[in-house]
């Protein structure tokens, strides 16, 4: 990995990062300042966040500025405006939002109130998936720092802008990261997805206008408004731009939460930060964004992180949170494992999902006991077929849909050596051992 | 109106409504579960789902139910890959369908079924085990679920929310593990819990007075309007072979009911198959009730009539306009004013169907002249005459069986209803036929006009109570020549 400013990181890996006089101390909250004194215009921040190319972190790579130019005019639209922050961070293999909210929930909040200067939001809602307590504990205490400050609440830094923002704690249902499903269980309901259109910002939480943004998305926002649009514009690839943080597991030598410039390749990203494959074995199949983005052999290795090269590569960036099989596992084993997490996360709405998902892990489960059929390969083509692309409410069926179809169309001599010994031909897999992922930045 | 093309042809559609009321409306076969056009649609089952292009942008699939009509839209029901997504999205709903059709109280008229026979989906992919969940789980005094059947598409639950403004159903669990269900396992409540039955677009929720009672392609079915409130909802009467009703279901009807009925008028279907009904004429002599002919029984009527006369007459509120016409007449001849009795206040009253007033031709018969009286106001009346005609379906029961006997004996009692009173009730009775058994018109409470079908043919000896009271006519007047 050629040599780089790792922006997101540095901050969290300072002694007491997560504390205001910390964060203050390195030019924390000027960025709001800057917003706030300098008389930049509500639109005027989001053509800073246009111009800079900043896309979504959450898994969509959709272009921030643009979201936040859908809101409705508040002159026009006098409705009660929000902005719901997408903290769950549910998709497996995925652990980058906990490091910046354990590590910088200062860089989160300054990041919430510019986007809501940005938006003109008065109340922001921080969905934090139920499992992450401690980073719960340090958002919630950031925003109490600050409100002591005078940074969250009425009329901040002594402006006209006021903005609240209250902690929400999901109940662990993958679905609630979905941005709809997560509005519903943020208004009490039943997590699960809502029919679009109507889109947020026209119809979001209670019916109003809302954005949706992930944690990462927003930790990038400051430094977008203090160093300005071109600079995070010549960071990346021209359509992908800025640092991301991936998160690396599986079986490699240091797992962990890197950052790099979009555009990095996985193997830089493998054998420079993660130190390779571990036990010095070779690399079989690895998953570039997630569970969700399906598996790519080891000679797609060189392919590059960022929007359109993993899109070209028949895959996604997703959350780019990279997950390594090494030689020893079994792809069918793995996709099973995946298979059953989508059909016990699956709402149940949709027909295709709710039963597809199910299918699939009762087929995947077959044929790893050695009890498939060899037209259990083209039937799960054809169900994933069925599943996806957009034929449901949301993108739950198609997270199950592409591994599916990741694992027929580059592991198919493993299916088929499955189906044909009638048994799981790799023995047991050895255990991941437990490795704390924080700061892990090499 | 929005113009578009539906599978080729130039149409109008309704802006307010989703694509699939305009496909429906213009004769597209769209299947559809989650969707019910007195429900918000969700969009949930994905069964609906046609090929829409819109000016220059790329044709694709989307769900009618939850895609609006826009001017110059081109819709194609069966372009190839609409069609491969419906038949994709059957095969899913019906991997866990317990397929247990013959034994399942929908079959017949069951959406899944039909679409399953329409797509020739006679085989099905899976060899996995099916969904075991529970087959007979009782949702309170009405309902039956099968939790199996279910294809969770909420109609049950939406109904509640939206209809009743009483949310008592949800969905429980998640994913292939969902359910529906009530809070705490609750029984339901409330005065609608048939409509769910009827909204189901499976054999999930089943009444229990329908369980294993019929067939449905057995069923004759006629339209009809119910008696059981002077709301008089749309209704189709299903009849059995022999003519035993079976069922009574709410029909679309927008001035009045739309797709619903209440449980009381729903299940009053077994008072149609109570089995004393009066065929022909009973007289009542010294020597105890006597078989006799109608023709006999209303010479014998006018006899009394005009013997004892002037009578008191009392009608039903359940007399069609029709009936209700000749019965006017009959009362003017006889110099007795048109008056019929109506029961109290049902305390079945809600905001929703029910009016609470009983008199499903209440503002019919008020129309015609007749004017309202309680039951006690009736007997008083009887008790001070020497003569009474009681005319109509019901009439015995809402005087009171028990107070008729206790009139004066001197009194002469003519009734014209469905069943047999006991002796000493009356002097002559001539059978009638029911509500399901006669045509004509019953005004409802906001003067819309619902029409009476002849479900099954009347009892034999009954005729129309028309033609009954022209006869009566007839043979009051040739008793007046006569004298």
């Amino acid at each position: 990995v050629k040599p780089h400013e790792t922006y997101l990181l540095d901050r969290c890996n300072r002694e007491g990062s997560q504390r205001l006089e910390v964060y203050r101390a390195h030019g924390g909250y000027g960025a709001l300042e800057k917003v706030l004194k300098q008389g930049f215009t509500p639109a005027q921040v989001i053509q800073l966040v246009k111009d800079s190319g900043l896309r979504g972190r959450g898994g969509a790579g959709f272009s921030t500025g643009l979201k936040w130019s859908f809101m409705p005019d508040p002159e026009k639209d006098p409705r009660a405006r929000y902005l719901a922050v997408n903290a769950d961070e549910s998709e497996p293999g995925t652990c980058k939002d906990r490091v910046l909210m354990e590590k910088d929930p200062h860089g989160l909040v300054e990041g919430i109130l510019i986007a809501c200067y940005a938006m003109r939001i008065e109340t922001a809602y921080v969905y934090v998936r139920g499992e992450y307590r401690l980073p719960y504990r340090r958002v919630e205490e950031a925003i109490e720092e600050a409100r002591a400050a005078g940074l969250v609440g009425k009329q901040i830094l002594g402006s006209a802008f006021s903005c609240e923002i209250r902690m929400h704690k999901g109940a662990g249902a993958y679905i609630c990261g979905e941005e709809t499903g997560l509005m519903e269980s943020l208004e009490g309901k039943r997590g699960q997805p809502r029919p679009k259109p109507p889109f947020p910002a026209g119809f979001g939480l209670w019916g109003q206008p809302t954005t949706v943004n992930n944690v990462e998305t927003l930790q990038n926002v400051p430094f977008i408004v203090e160093r300005g649009p071109q600079w995070f514009a010549a960071i990346g690839t021209p359509k992908s731009a800025g640092n991301i943080l991936v998160g690396i597991s599986g079986h490699v030598e240091r797992p962990g939460v890197y950052e790099v410039p979009l555009g990095t390749s996985a193997r830089e990203i493998l054998e420079d930060l993660a130190g390779g494959v571990w036990k010095r074995r070779k690399l079989k199949a690895w998953i570039p964004g997630g569970s969700s983005t399906g598996f790519l052999p080891a000679s797609l290795i060189d392919v590059k992180l960022d929007h359109d090269s993993l899109r070209e590569a028949g895959s996604m960036l997703g959350t780019a949170s990279m997950i390594v099989l090494d030689e020893t596992a079994c792809t069918v084993r793995a996709m099973e494992t995946i298979a059953r997490f989508y059909d016990h996360e699956s709402c149940g709405q949709c027909s295709q999902c709710r039963e597809g998902t199910q299918w699939l892990h009762q087929i995947f489960a077959r044929l790893e006991r050695g009890q498939g059929r060899a037209e259990d390969i083209d039937l799960l083509t054809s169900l994933a077929n069925g599943m996806a692309p957009g034929k449901t409410i949301c993108a739950l069926s198609d997270a199950a849909a592409i591994p599916t179809h990741s694992i027929v169309r580059h592991f198919r001599a493993e299916l088929e050596q499955h189906v044909r010994e009638r048994r799981c031909p790799l023995a047991a897999p050895e255990a991941s051992p437990r490795r704390a992922v924080l700061g892990a930045h090499a | 109106m929005t113009r578009i093309t539906i599978d080729g042809r130039a149409v109008e559609a309704d802006p307010k409504k989703p694509l699939i009321h305009a496909c429906h409306q213009h004769a597209a076969h769209v299947p559809m579960y989650c969707y019910h056009p007195g429900l918000t649609p969700v969009g949930s089952c994905r069964i609906c789902q046609v090929e829409v292009k819109q000016g220059e942008m790329p044709a694709r699939v989307v769900v009618a139910c939850r895609t609006p009509v826009a001017e110059g839209m081109v819709v194609d029901t069966e372009a190839p890959k609409a069609h491969e997504a419906r038949r994709q999205c059957l095969e899913f709903l019906l991997k866990n369908h317990p397929l247990d059709c013959p034994i399942c109280d929908k079959a017949g008229e069951c959406d899944l079924q039909d679409y399953a026979f329409l797509e020739n989906q006679g085989q099905g992919r899976s060899v996995e085990p099916r969904r075991k969940l529970e087959k007979r789980k009782s949702l309170g005094e009405v309902i039956v679920l099968d939790e199996e059947r279910c294809i969770l598409c909420s109609r049950c639950v939406r109904f509640f929310e939206e209809v009743t403004k009483k949310p008592q159903l949800t969905v429980a669990g998640m994913g292939a593990r969902s359910v529906i269900a009530t809070f705490a396992d609750r029984p339901l409540e409330g005065n609608y819990q048939g409509n769910i039955a009827d909204v189901c677009p499976v054999g999930a929720l089943t009444l229990k007075k329908f369980r294993f009672q019929a067939r449905v392609w057995n069923l004759k079915k006629t339209p009809s309007t119910c008696g059981e409130c002077s709301r008089g909802c749309a209704i189709t009467v299903e009849v059995l072979r022999k003519g035993e009703v079976k069922r009574l279901r709410p029909r679309y009807e927008p001035a009045v009911n739309q797709w619903w009925m209440c449980d009381h008028g729903r299940f009053s279907f077994e008072r149609f198959n109570a089995e004393d009904r009066l065929q022909g004429a009973v007289a009542y002599g010294p020597r105890g009730a006597e078989a006799i002919d109608v023709e006999q029984a209303l010479d014998a009527a006018a006899g009394l009539l005009r013997v004892h006369g002037p009578p008191a007459v009392y009608v039903s509120p359940w007399l069609t306009v029709e009936e209700g016409e000749r019965a006017r007449a009959l009362a003017e001849r006889v110099g007795a004013p048109p008056r019929f009795v109506a029961p109290p206040p049902s305390p079945l009253k809600d905001d929703l169907l029910h009016t609470g007033d009983p008199c499903p031709n209440r503002r019919g018969l008020v129309e015609l002249g007749f004017s309202a009286v309680s039951a006690a106001e009736a007997l008083e009346g009887l008790r001070s005459a020497a003569c009474a005609l009681l005319i109509g379906e019901r009439i015995v029961e809402l005087v009171g069986e028990d107070a008729l006997r206790s009139l004066p004996a001197a009194l002469r009692l003519v009734v014209l209803d469905t069943t047999v009173p006991a002796a000493s009730a009356s002097s002559l009775s001539i059978g009638v036929p029911n509500a399901v058994e006669r045509t004509g018109t019953w005004v409802n409470v906001d003067g819309h006009r619902g029409l009476l079908g002849a479900a099954r043919p009347a009892p034999s000896g009954v005729a129309p109570l028309v033609r009954t009271l022209e006869g009566l006519e007839r043979a009051l007047a040739a008793a007046e020549v006569a004298r």
